[in-house]
């Protein structure tokens, strides 16, 4: 049920080509579509402003109920609506190039009666540029066409109506019998003529679209507990890797809400250090070498350009992110305001050096040996560490009221020295600096175990000499600071489901963090506690802990950053990789049913 | 003279290719002139944007001899009439030669004579290339000027 012309974000599924990606409300809606990629503006943006944004509705003319699958093991979405009439199955998809005169960019939505006569409708009103764009709509020999700049959409239909242009949206009706088809494509264009398929040529490119995805899954599979929302995030995933470069998104959207009418509104289309790190680990995880490969070497390209110090998140293409501003959009619900670009980039977040040698030990590990220059660039971050890990920074919840001293960034840092010796013993860094790193690594657990442990907690805290915990201490457990099944560890993980979960999920901190209004339980937060579970051995509470997340995922398996613990709506921007990625993580722990 | 215009036609027309992509990166015209000929010749797209930018210099190269051909009659060259030339091919090239004639011979180029049913097609350039921006004809006349400029330069030193 839509409020104020708005879905629950829960109502979403996601379709996508590993360049861009766009949401299937339940009501059959386009909803959320950025053209040509994941980062550039919107050409459907009606989640952000249900008047002014745009969209593709294809729904019945009645009255209806719908339910959704993926077809097995896809990012295929199949949509049954069901009506007094009759019922019948709309399939999306965005198909992928064959090498052919392929478009740059085609959406297919394929119709299909399954009973009765049911009256269809469908409207596709592209607004470019996050709807401030009202396009030119004009016909190419029967195709209409919305142009806009560099930009265009063709729309193409087959037995779908006779189409007509009203109020900048193309739209028709159509009745679809029992055993009748119908087909649209979208095909869209930027700084090039648009490519008008043929219905053979669209078909074709979804059963290999289909046939893609199946054959990659099989090619990853995964048979333990959790089987089923394990796959779905492996594909979900794969969508969120940016196939031209190898960057990884951390979700499709921007300014998905944290809060109904919050301000806590922010842009996820970037590919943010930290993330890359649990995303190789999970690639790894689950066989995935090839796109582990291509996400490391995007990494270490992008890296290379400000070595030795990192920024917080990068571009798709490996470039600088674009500083945070400001459009003008109603927002969702109207959680104003809607950003674009993130203003984390101009933080100082240590955590990330940590991230990035966990990264390229894990890769190590996956038996994918450093190169000696790699090496060496690996060494001056090292040193880097050993000169800044002493200063405060914004952390990883990225606050705006900073800096401070923030346990878990220094226990990053542990983790980028640690991992460095390791390296070094195993001559894959210069052995000539080991010394150094491991004093250094000394010091910073010196300072965390005497500065940031609260006795009355009996927990690390949030920050050094603070007096609250943060979820993101769960991170020491799993990035193995210190002995998983210890006092101290095991005391921290009991701090944090005694001060931040609520019921089945996990806020992730209650302090001050520069920004007004509230927020939902973290997802990844709570997936973090099911993992430090798993890892210290409690794993009867694990896997209660999981099977309780499990059934908080939407209908088809996908999970926002953060949920309402009152009433399951998720918020925030959506789907998001780490939550996924955490979820893999708290599955495969628990399967191992040991500490890593 | 006509290692000079074949010398002003690759250099002409890396300029006018590059005023081409900049301004369809800027958002300003969806015309690639390489795809448009590529497709041509083949239905891949990598291969086709690799042809096409090759005939595209040869074109380039066949109409800065045709321009050194004019030099000669007239017995002047300047960059000055030059670029009134590239004025006149700007011309004849978005009204005959990609508007009318690319869509006859162009395989893969949608006319009035057909319609998307089942084979794939390129969308046309339109009356003075419009379909694929308003600008699009301004663009293509600039970079023409400043190939015939170039072509005329060269050929003149």
């Amino acid at each position: 049920m839509r409020i104020d012309g708005y879905a629950p974000i829960e109502d979403y599924a996601v379709i996508g080509d590993g360049r861009t990606m766009a949401l299937v409300a339940r009501d059959g809606a386009i909803d959320w579509l950025c053209l040509p990629n994941l980062d550039s503006p919107s050409a459907f943006g009606a989640i952000l402003d249900s008047t002014r944004g745009g969209s593709f509705t294809l729904q019945p003319a009645l009255p209806f109920q719908s339910t959704r699958r993926y077809l097995p093991r896809t990012n295929v979405l199949e949509t049954t609506f069901t009506t007094e009439q009759g019922s019948v199955r709309v399939v999306d998809a965005m198909t992928l190039p064959n090498d052919r005169l392929d478009p740059m960019r085609e959406l297919v939505r394929s119709i299909e009666g399954l009973s009765g006569r049911v009256a269809m409708r469908w409207r596709c009103s592209p607004r470019f540029g996050y709807g401030r764009e009202v396009p030119r709509c004009e016909w190419r020999y029967g195709v209409p066409v919305a142009v806009s700049g560099g930009e265009a959409i063709g729309v193409l239909n087959w037995d779908a109506g006779t189409p007509a242009w009203r109020d900048a949206g193309i739209e028709a009706e159509i009745e679809v019998a029992a055993g009748g088809r119908a087909l649209l494509a979208v095909t869209s264009a930027y700084a090039e003529p648009l490519i008008f398929p043929g219905r053979r040529d669209v078909l074709t490119r979804l059963e290999t679209t289909i046939d893609f995805w199946q054959s990659w899954s099989r090619a990853h599979a995964y048979e333990g507990p959790w089987a089923d929302l394990v796959r779905r995030s492996a594909l979900v995933l794969k969508l969120m890797i940016f196939a031209p470069s190898g960057a990884s998104v951390a979700a499709p959207t921007t300014s998905l809400p944290e809060e109904i009418g919050g301000q806590r509104n922010w842009d996820y289309r970037f590919c943010w250090i930290r993330d890359a790190n649990f995303m190789i680990d999970a690639l790894l995880q689950l066989g995935c070498h090839e796109e582990a490969r291509s996400l490391f070497w995007w990494f270490m390209q992008a890296t290379a350009r400000t070595v030795p110090r990192l920024h917080v998140l990068y571009r798709l293409d490996g470039g600088i992110g674009p500083a945070e501003r400001e459009i003008d959009l109603s927002g969702y619900r109207g959680s104003r305001p809607v950003r674009v670009g993130n203003g984390a980039v101009e933080q100082t977040q240590l955590d990330i050096y940590g991230a990035l040698f966990e990264t390229a030990w894990l890769y190590s590990e996956g038996h994918h040996p450093l190169d000696s220059d790699t090496g060496a660039v690996l060494a001056r971050i090292a040193d880097h560490v050993c000169d800044v890990w002493r200063q405060p920074d914004s952390g990883i919840w990225e606050v705006r009221n900073g800096p401070f001293q923030f346990t878990h960034s220094k226990v990053m840092c542990w983790v980028a020295l640690d991992r460095a010796r390791r390296l070094a013993d195993r001559g894959e860094m210069p052995a000539s600096r080991a010394a150094r790193w491991r004093h250094e690594a000394a010091a910073i657990r010196a300072f965390v175990e005497e500065h940031c442990w609260s006795d009355e907690l009996r927990s690390y805290t949030r920050i050094a000499g603070g007096r609250d915990v943060d979820a993101s201490l769960l991170m020491l457990s799993i990035i193995e600071y210190d002995d998983v099944r210890g006092e101290r560890i095991r005391g921290t993980v009991d701090a944090v489901v005694r001060l931040l979960r609520h019921d089945d999920v996990v806020y992730r901190y209650h302090a001050d963090d520069g920004v007004p209004g509230g927020e939902g339980c973290f997802l990844n937060c709570s997936f973090w506690l099911v993992s430090a579970l798993a890892r210290g051995g409690r794993l009867d509470e694990a896997t209660a802990l999981m099977t309780q997340l499990a059934a908080r995922a939407n209908d088809v398996g996908l999970f926002a950053e953060e949920i309402d613990p009152h009433d399951g709506a998720f918020l925030g921007n959506f789907p998001q990789a780490l939550v996924h990625l955490a979820l893999i993580d708290a599955a495969i722990a628990i399967s191992k049913g040991r500490p890593s | 003279m006509i290692a000079s215009a074949l010398a002003g036609g690759v250099i002409g027309t890396l300029a006018l290719a590059t005023i081409i992509k900049a301004a369809a990166e800027a958002g300003v015209t969806r015309l690639d002139v390489a795809l448009l000929l590529g497709t041509a010749v083949t239905d891949n797209r990598r291969k086709a944007r690799a042809l096409g930018y090759i005939f595209h210099f040869v074109l380039g190269i066949a109409f800065a001899e045709a321009y050194a051909g004019f030099f000669a009659i007239v017995g002047h060259s300047s960059w000055r009439l030059g670029a009134l030339l590239g004025v006149l091919h700007a011309l004849f090239t978005a009204t005959v030669l990609v508007s009318v004639l690319l869509p006859v011979v162009h395989p893969r180029m949608a006319t009035a004579d057909t319609a998307a049913n089942d084979i794939t097609l390129i969308e046309p350039p339109g009356f003075l290339m419009l379909n694929y921006g308003r600008s699009t004809f301004l663009v293509m006349l600039a970079a023409h000027i400043v190939y015939g400029a170039l072509v005329g330069l060269i050929v003149h030193l």
